[in-house]
């Protein structure tokens, strides 16, 4: 799967609707409010991925398996420090500060 | 070709592969669709506590609360009364509970995404290494895998999203091995490899172990096939780090694994056998009243018809013999080896290593369809014509068999049990004692059947109460201790009328309203809606 990155993007959205809709038939807002859940974890490894030599489908997979696991990891251990709710959105920042960081660090090093 | 011809296949072709995915959440999703009610064994019930747990309560949490601990306190043996798996299943769980909003279609959503995420990952390594036919092929009959779903339903939770990573695994170790030379490789492959099975053994021990076996199969396979021993220290020990890294991120439950590593063999199955050599099943005797017999049957789980594609594709690949043929038999081979490891003196959950028999059938039996054409020769355009004829077949007969037996074990009416399931009033009435009886209270319930037959199912009703409630719920009339529990502040009295109606019980009904009458005197009625009373000490 070599697509091109706009593409990709543009057909991630397209491809939105139908799983947006379907969510919202079965399981009404809830359908929905999972639906994006999952998009939510998974879009700090994307963003993470996105700028590693990695193939489109690639991304996504990894993305969502890392999302559904390692971002709930975090959020455990922070569970312990504050509320679990402030825990999702502190690993949120967290892992997107992180794949910012390494997409800068990188872009630093392709620099020198 | 041009690119963008290319380019608008690929979407199309992605596109089916969503609309089949959607479909296979819609399948396995029936019993939640219908009732919007709890369902699933024991184990169902532990995975929902977890998660819901530290979503209702908004916290982490490291000691079990009693009424988890009462069933699951000792099964840590490195550190009892702590949880038993890795907490990353269940925060995500517990995450989405928070996100969606709703206790249980939130869980038992996401659950169903994760346990059918094995047709993601399987979809995408075929896809990646053999076409779009085969992949699409290979996840039409995942869809309607019943040795897939009959665990998921019954709640073994963790372990099928467990099962989703071992092809993802092999797949990046593979990209690796492929890839290597002295001056150019991508260690990014090996550290995700790495990566991702340090989150396997934090997702289910089993499938770690699983995983592992592949992994070395695959490497021996590549290294014979490609004649060269692929080995870089520098990739190696960011791998290891990465890996150990993730291991010691939980310690409590990863360190679990050795001592129950080191328990009894299960029983058994544990006698040397050479006839297990060429089994590929498991003796459906040894599992009378835990595992239903047809589980161990080849044709009822992946349907008769697909043994010829099947074997036809393990022989294409076998003369064959190309990187990717390699990856899928040592991937096939590996299975093998796990399956019979009680010849080792390991029969424990062997029956559950059988589960993951489909992740590889099925890409072996799409690879034989797709690839069956090209065994005889044709002229010009017809091997084609031929292949999509064979699709198409293949296709008829996955949704003619495999869906009509499947949908016969899954349906709107699974788990639709008067006896097992709560039902509304009694899901109702949890709820209520989730906000209402103090956190230290316990519940005692009469008026659900406590006796034979009907126990062994009530049993789990009333454990269903407990997980929504979060309290610990015991049958009043199992209890010694009835008098000093009618005196104790620590016990509410619920009486529940829903089910005498429907079984005609007359009896119990006069003797429920003689007992409120006289033994709860004492006590309040704090709640009184459908059928079901809640008496405060």
């Amino acid at each position: 799967m070599n697509l091109k990155l706009k593409d990709i993007h543009v057909f991630a959205l397209v491809a939105a609707l139908p799983i947006l809709i379907f969510s919202y038939i079965l399981f009404g807002m809830t359908g929905i409010r999972v639906a994006l859940g999952i998009v939510f974890v998974s879009l700090p490894f994307y963003i993470l991925l996105n700028k590693l030599e990695l193939e489109e489908g690639e991304k996504f997979v990894f993305s969502a398996l890392l999302g559904l696991t390692i971002f709930p990891s975090l959020v455990y251990i922070l569970g312990f420090l504050i509320s679990f709710r402030l825990a999702i959105a502190a690993a949120f920042i967290v892992f997107v500060g992180i794949a910012i960081a390494v997409i800068k660090y990188n872009n630093s090093k392709k620099v020198t | 070709m041009t690119r963008g011809m290319k380019l608008s296949r690929n979407y199309i072709q992605t596109f089916i592969f969503i609309l089949l995915y959607l479909f296979a959440v819609y399948f396995w999703t029936q019993p939640l669709q219908a009732r919007k009610l709890p369902y699933g064994e024991y184990d169902a019930m532990s995975h929902f506590e977890v998660g819901d747990y530290m979503a209702y309560n908004d916290k982490s949490f490291m000691k079990l609360p009693p009424y988890i601990d009462l069933r699951y306190g000792t099964d840590n043996k490195f550190k009892q009364h702590t949880l038993w798996y890795p907490p990353p299943f269940h925060a995500s769980l517990g995450i989405m509970e928070v996100i969606g909003g709703d206790r249980l279609i939130s869980i038992f959503l996401l659950n169903t995404i994760m346990a059918t995420f094995i047709i993601i990952s399987v979809y995408f390594v075929v896809n990646s290494l053999f076409g779009f036919l085969p992949a699409i092929l290979s996840a039409l009959l995942l869809v309607f895998s019943p040795r897939d779903f009959m665990p998921f339903l019954w709640g073994q939770w963790p372990e099928r999203f467990a099962y989703a990573f071992i092809p993802i695994i092999l797949y990046c170790f593979y990209k690796y091995f492929v890839g290597y030379s002295k001056e150019n490789s991508k260690p990014l492959y090996l550290h995700l490899a790495s990566l991702f099975l340090g989150i396997n053994m934090l997702i289910h021990p089993l499938v770690f172990f699983h995983s592992v076996i592949g992994l070395a199969v695959l490497y021996i396979s590549l290294a014979i096939k490609q004649k060269k021993i692929v080995f870089n220290w520098k990739h190696v020990i960011v791998s290891a780090v990465i890996f150990l890294a993730l291991f010691l991120l939980f310690p409590y439950q990863t360190f679990n694994i050795f001592p129950q590593f080191t328990r009894g063999n299960g029983g058994e199955n544990s006698n040397f056998n050479l006839a297990r050599l060429f089994q590929w099943s498991l003796n459906p005797q040894d599992y009378i009243g835990s595992v239903p017999a047809v589980y161990f049957s080849f044709r009822e789980m992946h349907g008769l018809w697909t043994l010829p594609f099947l074997l036809l594709g393990i022989l294409f690949l076998a003369l064959r013999r190309e990187e990717r043929d390699i990856f899928m038999l040592a991937w096939l081979v590996s299975l093998y080896l796990v399956l019979h490891r009680d010849i080792a003196g390991k029969a424990s959950f062997l029956h559950r290593s059988l589960s993951a028999s489909a992740h590889i059938f099925a890409p072996l039996a799409a690879i034989g369809a797709v690839y069956l054409a090209s065994f005889v020769k044709l002229p010009s355009n017809f091997n084609k014509y031929l292949k999509y004829g064979i699709a198409a077949v293949f296709v008829v007969l996955a949704f003619s068999m495999n869906m009509a037996y499947a949908s016969k074990i899954l349906n709107k009416d699974t788990y639709n049990d008067f006896f097992a399931t709560l039902n509304n009033e009694e899901y109702q009435a949890a709820q209520w004692a989730l906000g209402n009886v103090p956190i230290s209270a316990n519940i005692t319930v009469l008026g659900i059947p406590h006796q034979e037959p009907y126990q062994s199912a009530t049993s789990k009703k009333i454990r269903w109460f407990a997980a929504v409630s979060q309290h610990v719920t015991r049958f009043y009339h199992l209890r010694e201790d009835k008098e000093q529990l009618l005196k104790s502040k620590e016990w509410y009295i619920m009486l529940d009328y829903t089910m005498l109606g429907p079984l005609n019980d007359r009896q119990t009904f006069d003797e429920m309203q003689q007992f409120e009458k006289t033994k709860l005197v004492s006590h309040a009625l704090v709640y009184d809606n459908k059928g079901i009373r809640v008496y405060k000490p």
